[in-house]
């Protein structure tokens, strides 16, 4: 017993040690190079990088320093906010009943189905965006989007949504199925054999008790969408450079033209030699992401024990 | 009235196998039996959980196979109580009958009632998660009963409380039980909780039903080696009969039966007779006493009469260990069984 116990401190001195040298590192790596967001444009100019990227003055036009007045800036945000929305909501959409199907039905090939999935998360985007590629640009898809007259690949709908779609429904889908895993089955039983049918037992119990852990799941498919980088870059491209006349009105009216989706962005400007811009990006990327494993967390932490 | 008929199942683990039961209205039925005999997943069957495989089950004369867990009208408390920890007592109380949308004042009154008679009135706002195990057992047979289902199925109701407790719990089990006049199902593996609280006993091992009967009929009468050893018959002994006699090891005991060749010997503790040590007679054994275990209403002791016999007797005998004892063993309550 005494030894399980002070395996078990140990484990814990390890992994929080571990865990705070981490936090600790990325805060310093942040901290130490903040100067970096309020770079000025004059300053910029007088960097040895400034002559090597010289010519490029439209990119170049674009600082760090009061990145945020930068019409791209806000753009890139809308158009990623926007599309990862809507991926997030078919991501719930389909995900939420797969995941309760999954958790409380015997179904054949189960354990296939969920290897799939759950290989799916440690899959690198640029696998994705490569299958993606593939399907949608060769074959009956191809056919289908030819006869149709749209393009599926290099598009902000369904594009981004498609590429963002893949791991942000496999990580939201782990994370509703172990939501609803945490409900005893039993409950819903029970409900039942009072008169309820399964609809109102899952409203009334299944869903109540499953809720922070489906909201949570939530909040991580949308995380897990924002930080897609790979596959939109694969399946996707980068938007930011092609004129205004490749795009559409409704695009223009959400401003979400030449704009490229954020972590994309990010590796952009570090290309276009901004890395001070791929930097802010990245910042803004950071926070959001912090903000939401937060309050996913505080969600989590209210839900029921028993 | 619950008839079951040919009731076949197997769910991998668990099978059950032409099981064939009649439960009285009103009746207090218990089903007993060791871990794995196949009980819960008969209670299953009943819920609607599963459906079985073959056979029939029956509601005063409704085929309820054909219907959905909602339509049967049936009590359900499991094991583990299953109380909906995002609701108050109350409303567990309450759900079944919003469930069947009745009037909020209606509902009111019925909780109450229920709340009443099971005197948990002061815990009618807590939720589940803050409740002692007797209490979560209340409102789990509140909830049930407040629908006023055709039966009960109840499933290990008592197993998750200390002893003390549970003693009480069955005689309220009962006392509730008589108070509806409800027909009650009592899955249990503990042979003194079966005895506390039934007017009928199942034995169920390996998917099948072994024997029904009252208590006294199945202590009496058990229909097997494995039914006289779960109704702690304690002394079974395998001998090898010739028709009026049986040859245990060295030691022979007079009965006259049906059976010859190798036969099951079953004789309870409490038909074994303490007798004076002058006393003779071919019914009578003479043993060294080598154990005496002292419980809660009387005292256990164990002898070596050429075969090992438990014998009980009141808490104040003069025997201690390797004393000499004298015992009657009646041809009567000699019951030999056909080895299976």
């Amino acid at each position: 017993m005494s030894g399980k116990k002070s395996s078990r401190k140990t484990f814990n001195a390890v992994f929080y040690s571990f865990a705070g040298f981490l936090f600790l590192y990325s805060a310093y790596l942040f901290l130490s190079n903040i100067d970096q967001l309020f770079v000025t444009k004059a300053a910029i100019e007088t960097r040895e990088i400034t002559a090597v990227w010289g010519e490029d003055r439209e990119v170049l036009n674009q600082f760090a320093g009061g990145f945020w007045k930068d019409p791209y800036f806000w753009k890139s945000l809308n158009l990623t906010v926007i599309t990862t929305l809507i991926t997030t909501l078919i991501a719930a959409t389909l995900g939420i009943p797969t995941a309760y199907a999954l958790s409380r039905y015997r179904i054949p090939g189960m354990s296939f189905i969920e290897t799939l999935f759950s290989s799916l998360i440690v899959m690198p985007g640029s696998v994705i965006g490569i299958c993606l590629i593939v399907m949608f640009n060769y074959g009956p898809l191809w056919k289908l989007q030819n006869a149709l007259g749209f393009k599926f690949a290099h598009s902000i709908f369904p594009g981004m949504v498609i590429a963002s779609l893949v791991l942000s429904f496999a990580l939201g889908l782990s994370a509703w199925k172990a939501a609803f895993d945490s409900v005893n089955p039993r409950f819903e039983q029970v409900a039942r054999s009072l008169g309820s049918s399964r609809w109102r037992a899952f409203w009334t119990v299944t869903f109540p008790l499953a809720k922070s852990g489906i909201v949570a799941g939530i909040i991580l498919a949308w995380t897990r969408a924002m930080a897609e980088f790979s596959a939109v870059l694969f399946f996707c491209g980068t938007f930011h450079e092609l004129p205004p006349s490749r795009f559409s009105n409704f695009t223009k009216f959400m401003q979400m033209d030449q704009a490229d989706w954020v972590s994309v962005a990010v590796w952009a400007q570090v290309e276009f030699g901004n890395i001070e811009y791929g930097f802010a990006l990245a910042f803004v990327l950071v926070l959001i992401g912090g903000l939401s494993v937060y309050v996913m967390h505080r969600i989590g932490a209210k839900g029921f024990v028993w | 009235m619950i008839e079951i008929e040919k009731l076949n199942g197997d769910l991998g683990e668990f099978h059950l196998r032409d099981i064939n039961l009649t439960v009285n209205k009103g009746e207090y039925l218990a089903i007993l039996g060791p871990t794995g005999a196949g009980k819960t997943v008969l209670i299953e069957y009943i819920v609607g959980i599963f459906k079985p495989d073959s056979g029939m089950i029956r509601i005063d004369g409704e085929d309820i196979l054909q219907l959905y867990t909602e339509e049967r009208n049936i009590g359900y408390v499991p094991q583990d109580y299953a109380l909906f920890p995002n609701l108050t007592v109350e409303k567990n109380i309450s759900y079944g009958l919003e469930a069947r949308r009745m009037e909020p004042e209606q509902i009111n009154n019925l909780v109450s009632e229920m709340i009443s008679r099971l005197k948990i009135d002061y815990i009618r706002h807590r939720m589940p998660l803050n409740l002692s195990g007797g209490e979560k057992q209340r409102v789990a047979l509140g909830r049930a009963l407040a629908t006023e289902p055709r039966v009960l199925l109840l499933d290990e109701p008592l197993s998750a409380l200390d002893e003390n407790l549970r003693n009480e719990m069955a005689r309220e089990l009962r006392r509730v039980q008589r108070d509806v006049n409800g027909t009650f199902i009592h899955v249990c593996h503990n042979f003194e909780e079966a005895s506390d609280v039934a007017d009928r006993i199942a034995i169920m091992n390996d998917g099948m039903i072994v024997q029904v009967g009252t208590l006294k009929e199945i202590m009496e009468t058990p229909k097997n080696e494995f039914v006289a050893r779960f109704v702690k018959t304690q002394n079974v002994f395998g001998g090898v009969s010739d028709g009026s006699s049986i040859q245990i090891g060295d030691t022979s005991i007079a009965k006259k039966h049906s059976f010859k060749g190798e036969v099951i010997v079953a004789i309870r503790p409490e038909n074994i007779m303490i007798v004076e040590k002058e006393e003779e007679g071919p019914d009578i054994f003479s043993g060294v006493v080598e154990n005496i275990a002292l419980k809660p209403y009387f005292t256990e002791i164990s002898i070596n009469a050429g075969i090992p016999i438990v014998v009980i007797s009141k808490n104040d005998h003069p025997y201690s260990i390797g004393d000499t004892m004298k015992i009657r063993v009646s041809e009567e309550k000699v019951v030999v069984l056909e080895k299976a």
